[in-house]
């Protein structure tokens, strides 16, 4: 277990390496001086002369990338152009509301994916079957922003059930994080619908029916249990999918987190806020993955054998 | 090919057509602004209703699907293009060149696309073009990993065996023996992905990378637009259902060609 974990954590430092690489390209190539967009604009002469010299702006790009590294782990991603406040602060301020709104979309998506998928896999080719096949790819296929809108359109505004945005509590959360789930909704209803049908002939489920279990207990027990790997799969990979739509729904129900203030750092042009937020949303992204991996661990037990297999 | 399959093919169709032909079907100037006629609802002279600018939203839903299409298309073209090229030289020649092609990819892929997208396309003035460069940008990825695992399994059977035998050069192998067997792979993933393109083209310009008004895209009009949603909602459905049935039918299509092709669904692009 060590080892494993252990080998995965090594492996993600070249990752960051070439994450760190890729955004420090990015800032250099941003339209006027990579040290504003760094440090912003209004920070004073001598600090820009500062933190050019410590990025060795004058000297070659190697050094210019350790640098960047190095203000990096000081925890300096720059100030916005705007308000002047530390971005890492307002990274930092307005991850929990992000993380509660995502955290709320896979409450809905994880349950109800699981029992949509397990009911049109076991009643194939049924009417609630073909209802659910088209749900799910439907959910795919409408964009966010618009579903968020005409959710919107019809809980609060005609409906006046729920605010229409703002930050808050549950009643605030509830349609943006509805608005987020359904992409996530709609592929776990899918991966769950393939693996139960995968795994629903299999001997040992054969056999746990001539063995007299009763239906709803393997269903439940064995069938499930084989299923679940496959959705922290698609859970994982969906979580950077809840990053990309967190952009789009946060700016729509003007919930207060990365995602809005991504859109407020694009509008405005806002140079380091952008940056900051894509490094850190892909922080975000690689460690869930990582902790996906370790997930695997827990549930299934062949991974433990050669450590690579999913 | 399915039944569900052929529907969208022929709705895609359908769509792409007005779409191109949108000059010739509509009769109001998608741009020109009319104050007489303000967010009017549906009605026979307008027949998806107009604009807070009276400007004809049927008009720029169809001029706006053409910029849409045509920028997920190309941007989906030009990342197979990229990824079958890096695909199979990497797959090919193997060695250091593979490996660094492969690390870029597994980076790219590490980011969520949005984001990288969107930090591709600031670095760009708005347009249409950064939107694709950013989409390209993102979506060969993927395309180069798939070409390279059949450019790998190819480079061993054979065929190609026979074909280093008599004495051709490498280039003849690749290009005339194996990138021959990868272009259907690449077309069918190009049709898996492109209701991909279609959203994320859509998500793109709703956060105003994309081509500026008064240019209409699909995106951009849900975009500006969204204010209006209470007093004028069809200003804001028409682009979205468009979006919508487009991706849908290219997301239908897609799971028709998978089905066909069996090939392995690794995660979702875009």
């Amino acid at each position: 277990m060590k080892i494993y974990v252990f080998k995965k954590i090594v492996l993600l430092f070249p990752l960051l390496f070439g994450i760190t690489l890729i955004t420090f390209t990015l800032t250099n190539a941003l339209p006027g001086d990579p040290v504003y967009s760094m440090v912003g604009e209004r920070a004073s002469l001598q600090t820009i002369e500062k933190i050019r010299k410590e990025i060795g702006a004058d000297k070659g790009a190697v050094r210019q990338y350790l640098g960047y590294v190095s203000l990096l782990l000081t925890g300096e991603m720059g100030r916005s152009y705007y308000t002047n406040r530390k971005v890492l602060d307002e990274i930092a301020a307005k991850f929990p509301n992000t993380l509660e709104l995502a955290a709320g979309a896979m409450g809905i998506a994880v349950p109800f994916g699981i029992l949509l998928g397990l009911v049109s896999a076991i009643k194939k080719n049924s009417i609630s079957d073909k209802l659910i096949t088209v749900f799910s790819i439907t959910g795919l296929s409408v964009p966010v922003f618009w579903s968020g809108l005409v959710l919107m359109l019809f809980f609060s505004l005609k409906l006046k059930l729920l605010p229409p945005s703002g930050t808050g509590n549950l009643r605030y959360l509830l349609l943006p994080a509805l608005t987020l789930s359904l992409p996530a909704l709609a592929s776990v209803v899918r991966v769950t619908r393939v693996s139960v049908l995968e795994v629903m002939d299999m001997p040992f489920v054969r056999t746990a029916r001539a063995k007299g279990i009763k239906e709803i207990s393997i269903n439940m027990v064995h069938i499930l249990r084989n299923v679940l790997l496959p959705v922290v799969t698609v859970t994982g990979l969906e979580f950077g999918s809840y990053l990309n739509g967190a952009v789009l729904t946060e700016t729509i129900f003007g919930w207060d987190g990365i995602g809005r203030f991504t859109m407020e750092g694009i509008m405005k042009r806002d140079y380091p806020v952008i940056m900051g937020c894509i490094l850190a949303g892909t922080l975000i992204f690689v460690l869930i993955n990582l902790l996906v991996d370790v997930t695997y661990y827990y549930i299934d037990p062949r991974v433990r054998v050669d450590g690579t297999e999913r | 090919m399915g039944l569900n399959g052929k529907i969208s093919a022929v709705l895609i169709m359908v769509i792409f057509t007005l779409s191109l032909l949108s000059p010739y079907i509509v009769s109001y100037d998608p741009d020109s602004i009319d104050l007489d006629s303000l967010k009017e609802p549906p009605t026979m002279k307008h027949f998806l209703g107009t604009d807070n600018k009276g400007r004809d939203i049927l008009s720029r839903v169809l001029y706006g699907g053409r910029i849409s299409i045509s920028i997920a298309v190309l941007a989906a073209l030009i990342s197979m293009v990229t990824g079958l090229l890096i695909g199979l030289l990497s797959g090919y020649y193997g060695g250091k060149l593979d490996t660094f092609f492969m690390a870029l990819v597994d980076l790219i892929l590490a980011f969520p696309s949005l984001l990288l997208a969107i930090g591709v396309s600031v670095i760009f003035p708005p347009g249409m073009y950064t939107v694709m460069i950013a989409l390209s940008a993102v979506g060969w990825a993927s395309f180069a990993r798939l070409i390279r695992g059949q450019v790998i399994s190819l480079r061993e059977s054979t065929f190609v065996e026979a074909a280093k035998a008599i004495g051709c050069s490498n280039n003849r192998i690749l290009l005339v023996h194996i990138l021959p067997q990868c272009i259907p792979l690449a077309f069918v993933m190009t049709g898996l992905k492109l209701g991909g393109y279609i959203l994320a083209e859509a998500g793109l310009s709703f956060l105003g990378l994309g081509a500026q008004p008064p240019t209409a895209t699909w995106g951009s009009m849900i975009s500006a637009n969204r204010v209006f949603i209470s007093s004028a909602p069809w200003m804001v459905l028409s682009p979205g259902i468009l979006i919508a049935i487009t991706a849908l039918s290219f997301n239908v299509l897609g799971d028709d060609l998978r089905e066909k092709y069996a090939i392995q669904k690794n995660g979702r692009m875009l």
